[in-house]
């Protein structure tokens, strides 16, 4: 729906900002604050907190103490679980065994057939 | 923009690494007890530090003991068949009925002789520390007080039944 003296409006309206004329200064250093605005208006559309953790991290591991010390604590993490997991196995077997054992020489705890 | 990912993945990997070993490693006596030929006698072997020559013996008495109780175990079955055939036809305690019952509890009773005295041969065939310990186990399992804590008065029953 387009006002019907809209074409008259922008003929008056163009001949308004013809005519107009800034006769204040600019302030000091005002080219170089906008591009600041343009820089921090472009990170904070691109803002990820995926983006950021990983840079974080990839900072992290660019310091080799940093990176040695992570694969020190899953290697001592992996050796942990595999021992742990190994003698709840064995405890397991134990039990199982020493059941066994007790079966074979009282008949009076054997598994009905 | 490589190299964080490969000490992120290379971590994981050592990680995986270490715990198959690791579990490789402290698994293997488990495995080695399982595929025995005797898996129970071996893991007797290993619970009470028992020496090759020491094993054998045991192995030997437990072979002959076996057989013995498989034939006690057969006459215990032929009387408790005999049990149940006179349950089924009478409603009263006959004289027949109270001699299968003695004689039940006296095959039980011989049985249970037999265990002993073979716990007790296999004890004296370990070292002192060990057998000592094997009769305290053994008997706690077989003919230990649970076995005989039939009253709830005792401090026993009391720790056997209190969840009845």
């Amino acid at each position: 729906m387009k006002p019907e003296n809209s074409g008259h409006d922008d003929a008056v309206l163009s001949g308004l900002l013809r005519e107009w004329k800034v006769d204040s200064d600019l302030p000091p250093r005002f080219s170089e604050q906008v591009w600041r605005r343009i820089e921090r208006g472009e990170t904070a559309a691109t803002f990820s907190p995926w983006a950021s953790l990983w840079n974080r991290i990839a900072q992290a591991f660019a310091r080799p103490s940093l990176a040695a010390g992570y694969v020190a604590v899953l290697l001592l993490a992996g050796l942990a679980a595999g021992y742990f997991q190994a003698r709840i196995g064995t405890e397991r077997v134990q039990d199982e065994l020493s059941t066994r054992y007790v079966q074979m020489v009282d008949p009076y705890q054997r598994p009905p057939r | 923009m490589k190299r964080p990912w490969l000490i992120l993945l290379g971590g994981l990997a050592v990680a995986l690494l270490a715990y198959g070993g690791s579990y490789f490693i402290s698994s293997a006596p488990m495995h080695h007890l399982e595929h025995s030929p005797a898996p129970a006698l071996a893991w007797l072997q290993t619970e009470f530090h028992i020496s090759s020559a020491e094993f054998a013996r045991i192995s030997k008495l437990h072979e002959s003991y076996s057989a013995a109780c498989a034939e006690r175990c057969r006459r215990i079955d032929a009387k408790n068949a005999e049990l149940r055939t006179l349950l089924a036809s009478t409603n009263t305690v006959t004289p027949e009925i109270e001699k299968a019952l003695r004689e039940t509890a006296e095959l039980r009773a011989e049985c249970q002789k037999a265990m002993l005295q073979h716990f007790y041969e296999v004890s004296q065939t370990m070292p002192p520390e060990q057998g000592r310990r094997y009769l305290d186990w053994v008997i706690g399992r077989t003919l230990g007080p649970q076995h005989a804590t039939m009253t709830f008065d005792s401090p026993d029953a009391d720790h056997e039944h209190h969840h009845e």
